[in-house]
């Protein structure tokens, strides 16, 4: 009976589907641009590699002896200065910070797990920080916030802009394929990866609160909302280039930027130069950078003025109900009932690219 | 194969071709969805791609292919279950979708678990044997053998039961 199952399963496999041609044709695209030639093994370097290594190493042992004695004091190799340790500090009440410094990113949470220096292109906490989405290399990678990989996948170009949805359950991001930037969303357990826009602005995303929609910079600068659930898409009328978006943390309201307004619904809310845009005690509020510190200003719901106080430095963003402030020597974040604390300190010329709290 | 270890683009374009089928019929043999069929392939021929350089050209591509892809198929699939048990279902989705005329038997390979399927489908729907197998899950050879006479037996007593019916 089994050589007859055996048959039967045979048989079950032959008539197996086939590939579809389009997937084939962007698996071969995407695997030639991973192609690496071989370094060619030839005998006689490989000798004269051994031959040199054979000479240092003496020479070491040599050196080492005479400076054992204090005969000699030895160094090798240009001095290069180690590269500083990012200490993230974990705000009060959150549960995850992850920070892209010179393009390395950096994680801790609150249950003292954390990652340094990964070298990454963009990078997003889930919900709680149980995870956290990086690019690296051409690929869509989700960690554990220790640096375990969950699952990575091809993302066929480098990865510029990463928003987790509130539930958990997608992941929207940018990537750069060609001269295009393409927007893509894939479930958090990083399968069905499915374009929602073949040309977007490289801007980050932004979800609703109920999941169920994304806002995005469209390739024409207006900022789109996409439908899931409807598989629609609207464009809100908001004069273009948006240069930041971003959906309140309850409801369905979509605040953006152009580059010398904040809009909140088609009203206008401020005018000037927007460093920064996002939600803060509820309230839709926006940065406006000054000579030495920043503005950061809050709105009602019928857009009335609220509140306004200065920063030190640059608005990063508003992440976890915080305002996030880049000074030349620390990444600070608070303003929630007054207070401020350090999230990192830097070295000076540091380029901060992201802070997200989760 | 030799070219395209040096680096040589059509002849890496010929050896995609020459196993690009076989090595998405076994993702979604192991997978049963299309779409991670289609992208535990290409990820399998990138990562065999970027790693060309180190591959031992006397062996043979196929099965060497066939480990990557089964293993990604695999990691795929338990981070799936891993991360999402109520959001998505355990089984394969090709059930409904197939049209071959075998149906009692699709839907039986459809109740193994992931551990037998995956030696069923390599054996019988890839044709590598038990010793490949083993080298391409790193199990045992025993292991290999204890799974697919178990799903064996599994799949004889469900045919069986159909029979009767």
């Amino acid at each position: 009976m089994s050589s007859e199952v055996e048959r039967r399963l045979e048989a079950l496999f032959a008539e197996a589907p086939e590939p579809d041609p389009g997937a084939g044709e962007e698996a071969l695209h995407r695997a030639l641009r991973t192609l690496h030639p071989a370094a060619p093994a030839r005998r006689g370097l490989r000798t004269a590699v051994l031959a040199f290594a054979a000479a240092v190493v003496l020479l070491v042992i040599a050196a080492g002896s005479l400076a054992a004695a204090g005969a000699l004091h030895v160094s090798f190799g240009v001095k290069t200065k180690p590269r500083a340790t990012i200490r993230l500090v974990l705000p009060k009440g959150a549960s995850g910070v992850a920070a892209i410094v010179d393009g390395r990113l950096s994680v801790v949470t609150n249950d003292g797990l954390g990652l340094q220096g990964r070298p990454v292109s963009a990078a997003a906490l889930s919900p709680r920080a149980l995870y956290v989405a990086a690019g690296i290399g051409d690929s869509l990678v989700a960690m554990a916030p220790d640096g375990r990989r969950a699952w990575s996948h091809p993302a066929g170009g480098k990865v510029v802009a990463i928003a987790w949805a509130p539930d958990g359950f997608r992941i929207a991001y940018v990537v750069h394929v060609g001269h295009r930037f393409v927007l893509r969303v894939i479930y958090g357990n990083g399968i069905h990866d499915t374009t929602i826009d073949r040309s977007v602005r490289p801007v980050r995303p932004s979800w609703r609160a109920d999941s169920l929609a994304v806002a995005y910079v469209g390739g024409g600068g207006r900022a789109v909302v996409y439908d899931l659930g409807h598989l629609s898409r609207d464009i809100v009328g908001t004069s273009a280039p948006v240069t930041h978006l971003a959906f309140a943390p309850v409801g369905r309201r979509l605040l953006v930027a152009t580059p010398d307004s904040a809009v909140l619904g088609g009203k206008t809310l401020a005018t000037g130069e927007v460093e920064a845009l996002g939600w803060f005690h509820g309230r839709p509020a926006a940065a406006f950078p000054g000579v030495t510190h920043a503005i950061v200003r809050s709105f009602g719901a019928g857009g009335q003025h609220v509140d306004a106080f200065a920063v030190p430095g640059t608005v990063v963003g508003f992440s976890g109900g915080l305002v996030v402030v880049h000074t030349p020597t620390r990444v600070l974040a608070g303003w929630r009932e007054k207070t401020v604390g350090t999230l990192l300190t830097l070295q000076r010329r540091s380029a901060v690219e992201d802070v997200a709290i989760g | 194969m030799r070219n395209a270890r040096r680096g040589d683009r059509e002849a890496a374009a010929a050896l995609f071709r020459r196993y690009w089928r076989d090595a998405w019929r076994a993702a979604y043999a192991i997978t049963g969805r299309r779409s991670l069929a289609d992208d535990v392939a290409a990820d399998g021929f990138e990562r065999a791609f970027a790693a060309l350089g180190r591959f031992d050209d006397r062996r043979p591509f196929g099965p060497w292919l066939h480990r990557i892809v089964a293993n990604r198929a695999l990691d795929l699939l338990r981070a799936e279950r891993r991360l999402s048990d109520e959001e998505l279902p355990d089984t394969p989705d090709f059930a409904p979708a197939h049209t071959v005329g075998d149906r009692g038997l699709l839907a039986s390979v459809v109740e193994l678990s992931l551990e037998r399927r995956v030696v069923v489908v390599l054996r019988y729907g890839v044709g590598m044997t038990p010793k490949q197998i083993a080298d391409a899950l790193d199990l045992p050879v025993g292991t290999v053998n204890s799974r697919l006479a178990r799903a064996l037996e599994q799949l004889r007593e469900a045919l069986e039961v159909e029979h009767v019916e």
